[in-house]
């Protein structure tokens, strides 16, 4: 899914995302962003909200990618508060992991 | 908010005892093998190899299968772990209970002590149950009914083995003592073992290959004909006594088996992933131990030689049960406790992943290891010779240190916030 940007908030989100790339998956060993768990980042002078998916409802290191979620952006943006919104529409599968994140699979 | 959708990791406490401990119980099962190495030319039913059976099914398959079942029955039916404490409960009940039994079969100290090591594993059977049942809900999955068939199976097993120790020391059950033998023994490894690692199999082994099967009915026949199969061969034997019927019978398990196996099978070759990491191949491993058992079955109904019995014990113990262990240990707890000492950390310091918590050149030297001891172990056994079978068994001891070393430095595992490890 292609992550949506606007233009008010935009630096600020190509920023974020690019935080996002340092968050792995533990058990992949592949970055949350080209493995495609992130739809969208809303941007508000005083939140953050992170609209994101992971590979399987109750994943065993769901709580642990959502932290480094929230660990990364909060270190950043230090004025927002930084929300996790969890999303199981539309199903993650696997066309979303990117070129690089398939490369790194070894597809 | 996040909260609200994903679920909660069972506290350490509820697991990682099972994992340290089962570890343990595994060096004990390799020693006590090769104190017993004289006995595995002889009959099953002798004191030293019930140590040895039941150190193997209780202070390390059923040890572990526990701890990695708590981990992950909420992934597998997408609920929080009904009840922790009864996990923590059940983990001191199963411990105790292993080691009287173990230690009262070793001795043969039929009565009290043997009694008690049962009734103890029976409570730590209860709970597991009844965590199982509770946790499991209404979830339809295929992987759930098996765990919850395998968890009931287990509860039957081990009370049928309480009672045939009560036996020993007061006899009262009207049937052979070796007949009860084969059904309690058969409802073990058919009814929860079986059960539990196909049940489980299914949910993780999809998720580790990041692989789909469009087979699925696969796994109901597995369903049928493993509980199916069972069923039948317990009805008829206690009924019309043990014959050559339970071949039949034990064809629709093994049926079942395959069943299961082939939908595995598509579902790796349908992986995304297609790198296949040391831990993979040796669970692939563990399921041609299992296809061998049944392979050796008919030699076990149509001779009176009872090498077979333990051949066929050998590579269902030691290369099914054993070998899917070695293998998962390495894709379960590294990830159980960087959840516990990492997670807080993840994004905020450099910290390592999961796979960086174990020695993954010892987990190749496990499996070839494991391999060797094993293959020398069935010829020691099928060719009678007791030199042959102490070379597999020192094998097997150095397999088990490697293992046991490896899962300490996961469990040590140390590291300081600028990300050096020990």
């Amino acid at each position: 899914m292609e992550v949506v940007t606007d233009t008010i908030y935009n630096k600020e989100k190509l920023q974020a995302l690019e935080l996002l790339y340092s968050v792995m998956d533990p058990e992949l060993f592949v970055n949350i962003m080209d493995l495609g768990l992130i739809y969208d980042l809303i941007f508000t002078p005083q939140t953050i909200e992170v609209i994101m998916t992971l590979s399987t409802p109750h994943c065993p290191m769901g709580e642990a990618i959502v932290e480094g979620v929230k660990n990364v952006l909060a270190q950043q943006f230090t004025d927002h508060v930084v929300e996790v919104n969890l999303v199981w529409e539309p199903k993650w599968n696997f066309e979303l992991i990117s070129s690089e994140g398939r490369r790194q699979l070894g597809i | 908010m996040s909260d609200l959708n994903i679920g909660k990791a069972p506290p350490p406490k509820a697991v990682i005892p099972f994992y340290a401990t089962g570890a343990l119980f595994f060096v004990v099962l390799c020693l006590l093998l090769f104190l017993s190495a004289g006995d595995l030319t002889g009959h099953y039913f002798s004191p030293h190899l019930l140590a040895v059976v039941h150190t193997a099914v209780l202070g390390w398959g059923t040890m572990i299968i526990f701890g990695a079942g708590y981990q992950l029955m909420p992934v597998i039916c997408e609920r929080d772990i009904y009840s922790p404490l009864l996990a923590v409960i059940s983990f001191y009940a199963l411990t105790a209970g292993a080691v009287l039994l173990v230690i009262s079969f070793w001795f043969f100290w039929v009565g009290w002590p043997m009694i008690t090591g049962g009734a103890l594993v029976v409570t730590a059977a209860v709970l597991y149950a009844v965590n199982v049942y509770h946790t499991s809900g209404q979830c339809n999955r295929q992987a759930a009914k098996f765990i919850v068939s395998s968890a009931a199976w287990l509860m039957f097993t081990v009370v049928v083995g309480l009672l045939l120790a009560i036996n020993l020391r007061f006899p009262f059950i009207p049937m052979n003592h070796i007949d009860v033998l084969k059904l309690h023994a058969h409802a073990g490894l058919a009814g929860w073992f079986l059960q539990l690692i196909t049940g489980v199999s299914a949910r993780l082994v999809p998720m580790f290959l990041l692989g789909k099967s469009a087979k699925e009915p696969l796994m109901k026949y597995a369903f049928y004909c493993q509980n199916g199969g069972l069923v039948l061969f317990l009805a008829d034997a206690y009924f019309n006594g043990i014959s050559t019927r339970g071949l039949f019978y034990e064809l629709i398990i093994a049926v079942g088996a395959v069943a299961w196996v082939l939908y595995l099978a598509d579902v790796y070759k349908n992986r995304v992933r297609k790198k296949t990491d040391w831990q993979m191949k040796q669970t692939g491993l563990s399921f041609v131990c299992l296809l061998g058992a049944f392979v050796v079955l008919p030699l076990l109904y149509g001779s009176n030689d009872k090498r077979w019995a333990i051949v066929m014990g050998t590579l269902l113990f030691m290369g099914w049960m054993t070998g899917i262990i070695l293998g998962k240990t390495f894709k379960t707890l590294p990830f159980i406790v960087w959840n516990n000492k990492f997670r807080q950390l993840n994004g905020k310091v450099k910290v390592p992943m999961p796979k960086h918590l174990y020695k993954e050149q010892l987990v190749q030297y496990q499996f070839w290891c494991f391999l060797i001891a094993l293959l020398l172990l069935i010829a020691g056994i099928s060719l009678a010779c007791v030199v042959l079978i102490r070379i597999a068994l020192v094998a097997w001891i150095i397999t088990a240190c490697l293992y046991v070393y490896n899962v300490g430095v996961i469990l040590f595992y140390k590291i300081d916030t600028n990300g050096s490890s020990n």
